[in-house]
């Protein structure tokens, strides 16, 4: 019976398919009622070219409707947004929203299982499907329109200790979807599903289980030492001209016992290019070589074609968690810049691949050592954005310590250590990419941000505060031009028009927050 | 005019009720806590920070099913701040070291903390039945227990771990170069400060005082436009406004575009420290505080 309904499924869709399609040209130039991937753009810079909202009407931004999810979580998704509907993800959950009006169209709550809720980035759209990773490592693909199952694909295992909080990136008829895990040695992956079938397309390792080709690391294999982790857990990006798919690699695992996985451990803590219709490794730039300090990569690889040095250049940009920013050559994976943008006391300077040296000194220790920056980051999920008109690239920093243990008592299994954040301050910092000079620093309070941010053609920058606010910003000086209180902001702003009417959507707790002028 | 004005009536309500459980429970537990550390003088070869699990109040195990049910609720609910397994995650505490959860009895202190959250400090409020509410209570007692009976296990730093120090050039530092005894006393505040705190948290709080007791509040200077001045403990600030308590201890909020605000942070000074400290004198430092009982 199963069967006979997805053979049915295909006939329905044809009838709604004009008004659903979301199809790859649709993907490469999004219009601007629409918001149809994590980033909004496959360049990653979240950045609008609408123009309604100004600095000068900015602060007249008034609440047009807002939609509670009564969760006890807070909302760390972006919404995607097409054809008039968003569609907004907690874990185990996946809301149609209407976006004129707020209203429910359909829900979805996956079964409760005991995998890792720690957050959801977001769902992903392709056609008329809209796709959802779930904490137990599902890939759920749902009819747009009515939100019955089309299929439900197990893209990890969820008991040896993977967790999904993915938005999924659709490039072509691959769905692309990581998955989290560093509490268990287990090999970071990388699936691309097909968007139609649900079938297994390719899997990327970062760290190669023994025995797989390419395996740099040792993989999973406990007699060699090697290192296992490197789990790509955000949304990458995407370049339709070089046909490559950018994603940021985690922690190496075991975390904290650096002594159990001798080396760089490629490619963890690494940015990552890959073919997406093969899966296969073309370059490799590893920001932090042998991390002990939980310092994933992945943070999100933003893509700017501008000029650098004189030349124009195609470049990509990471703001990372261990407080260097870089830039690098696209096309080639070569270094270009790496300057730190938050306190940093763990490196002995930059190679001449443009990585960080890691100071062993620093490294876990049994009686502790101070490290800058913290476990959380000098960045961390939240993601940053490009301004092409001012060149600056905005990031939420935070200046801050923790210490970090290790012995061998703790073994080398997971976290095989103990860390505890000291003390931090946290800063809207916008960075000059020639340079790496912060330009400017709008403090936004103690402890680490939890805001992403999002910048407009006309000047302005949407991100929150550390409390209660959801602020806009000057992009070219950052002074505030507008506030308002709707409770801690756990996730990045995205802006659309629709019915000639521009649109910021933003989440306050585990509520969302429409705002337009009035 | 708006909800999310609702919501802060609500979340403004939900810190009131999580600040008058702490200090209901800070009053409450702080005496019994000093009499059993006086009652019970510790091998005098030991220092006390070498007790690194407190004593659970009640240790009776509970069904596996109903621990069972609490780890799949913990986990998904939980976990994502205080570990899969309770024992610390990325912004939350490591419970099965928690005196509170040492304290609590068949979830007399934890039940009213989830359902009430600490929104200070962002934990949320909860909304769970009795039957999820027992079940995770039965998964973080075991869980403690669990903890308790490990030795030098994962997590785990131990007194002994922090030993490497030299107290006589820690005092050095702590008069001199570290500028320590600006703000503090080994006759003063400090007197007996080995005796209060664990061997880990002493070493925390000594880099950045948080927690529980909380450290000194930052004094806040209010000017009003009339001109008047209104000084108090500060309770929160952003870039907008300014939240004091007033003598009776309530939240006074002040909008930063109305008034002058002046904060006096004495722990400003312990963050610029965490810039100029090597690790030696951190460890130097702290074998000083060690001797301080």
């Amino acid at each position: 019976m199963r069967r006979a309904r997805i053979l049915v499924l295909p006939a329905l869709s044809i009838a709604i398919a004009a008004a659903q399609t979301v199809d790859a040209n649709k993907l490469l130039h999004p219009p601007p009622d629409a918001w149809l991937t994590y980033h909004g753009e496959y360049n990653g810079q979240r950045h609008s070219r609408l123009t309604q909202i100004t600095p000068d009407n900015v602060a007249r931004l008034a609440l047009a409707w807002t939609f509670p999810t009564g969760q006890n979580q807070a909302i760390k998704a972006s919404p995607i947004l097409v054809d008039g509907v968003l569609y907004l993800t907690t874990p185990d959950n996946l809301w149609a929203i209407d976006a004129r009006t707020g209203k429910q169209r359909w829900h979805y709550r996956h079964p409760a299982n005991n995998a890792f809720h720690i957050g959801h980035r977001g769902a992903a759209v392709y056609k008329n499907t809209v796709y959802l990773t779930t904490p137990d490592c599902h890939l759920i693909a749902f009819n747009a329109e009515d939100g019955r199952k089309k299929w439900d694909v197990i893209v990890a295992d969820s008991n040896k200790g993977y967790w999904s909080t993915n938005a999924p990136l659709v490039v072509g008829n691959h769905v692309l979807v990581g998955v989290s895990g560093d509490f268990d040695n287990v090999p970071g992956q990388l699936k691309s599903i097909d968007a139609d079938t649900g079938k297994l397309q390719w899997t990327f390792y970062s760290t190669p289980p023994a025995g797989t080709p390419d395996s740099k690391s040792g993989g999973a294999n406990p007699d060699s030492g090697g290192a296992t982790g490197g789990q790509m857990w955000t949304t990458g990006t995407y370049d339709p001209v070089l046909n490559l798919v950018f994603v940021g690699t985690g922690n190496p695992t075991p975390v904290l016992n650096g002594a159990a996985r001798p080396g760089d451990n490629p490619w963890t803590c690494s940015i990552v290019a890959l073919n997406p219709e093969t899966g296969k490794l073309v370059w490799g730039f590893q920001v932090s070589p042998h991390d002990t300090h939980d310092w994933d990569a992945n943070e999100i690889p933003v893509l700017v074609d501008a000029d650098f040095g004189g030349q124009p250049r195609k470049m990509l940009m990471q703001a990372s968690r261990n407080g260097y920013f870089f830039v690098l050559d696209r096309t080639t994976g070569k270094n270009l810049l790496t300057a730190p943008f938050a306190t940093v006391n763990w490196s002995k300077g930059i190679d001449s691949l443009g990585r960080p040296i890691p100071n062993a000194a620093k490294e876990p220790s049994r009686d502790g050592v101070l490290v800058a920056p913290m476990e959380s980051g000098a960045t961390n999920f939240r993601p940053p954005s490009f301004d092409p008109q001012t060149g600056l690239f905005l990031v939420s920093a935070q200046d801050g310590y923790g210490i970090y243990f290790f012995k061998p008592e703790h073994g080398g299994y997971g976290w095989a250590g103990a860390d505890y954040n000291i003390a931090g301050k946290s800063f809207l910092r916008a960075i000059d990419y020639h340079t790496g000079r912060i330009v400017w620093n709008h403090p936004i309070g103690d402890g680490a941000g939890t805001a992403g941010v999002l910048t407009t053609d006309t000047g302005v920058t949407i991100s929150g505060d550390n409390r209660t606010s959801v602020m806009a910003l000057r992009t070219r000086d950052g002074a505030t031009l507008w506030h308002q209180d709707i409770g801690h902001m756990e996730n990045a702003p995205i802006t659309y028009e629709l019915d000639g009417k521009q649109y910021v959507l933003v989440a306050g707790g585990p509520s969302l927050y429409a705002f337009a002028l009035p | 005019m708006i909800p999310s004005r609702r919501m802060s009536a609500k979340q403004a309500l939900a810190i009131i009720c999580a600040a008058m459980f702490i200090a209901g429970f800070v009053l409450a537990q702080a005496p019994k806590a000093a009499a059993a550390k006086k009652a019970a003088p510790p091998d005098p070869g030991q220092s006390p920070a070498a007790r690194p699990h407190p004593k659970q109040a009640t240790t009776e195990p509970y069904p596996a099913a109903q621990v069972q049910a609490g780890e799949l609720r913990f986990v998904s609910q939980c976990g994502f701040c205080h570990g899969r397994d309770a024992a610390g995650g990325e912004s939350g505490p490591d419970l099965t070291r928690s005196e509170l959860v040492a304290s609590d009895i068949r979830g007399d202190k934890i039940g009213p903390l989830v359902r009430a959250g600490r929104p200070d400090v962002g934990m949320p409020a909860f909304r769970v039945s009795d039957a999820e509410l027992t079940s995770i209570v039965a998964f973080i007692h075991t869980q403690a227990s669990k903890f308790a009976t490990l030795s030098g296990g994962r997590r785990s730093v131990d007194a002994a771990d922090l030993a490497t120090g030299n107290a006589a050039d820690g005092r050095g530092y702590f008069n001199g170069a570290g500028g320590c005894s600006g703000c503090h006393s080994a006759t003063g505040d400090l007197a007996g400060i080995a005796m209060r705190y664990d061997a880990l948290t002493l070493l925390e709080r000594m880099l950045y005082p948080s927690g529980r007791p909380a450290p000194g509040r930052p004094n806040a200077t209010v000017t009003l436009a009339s001109g008047q001045t209104i000084t108090g403990p500060l309770a929160a600030e952003d870039e907008f406004s300014v939240v004091v308590l007033d003598p009776q201890g309530a939240r006074q909020t002040y909008s930063k575009d109305a008034v002058k605000v002046k904060i006096d942070d004495p722990m400003s000074a312990h963050f610029t420290q965490l810039g100029k400290y090597t690790d030696a004198e951190i460890h130097n430092v702290y074998a000083y505080l060690e001797t301080l009982k």
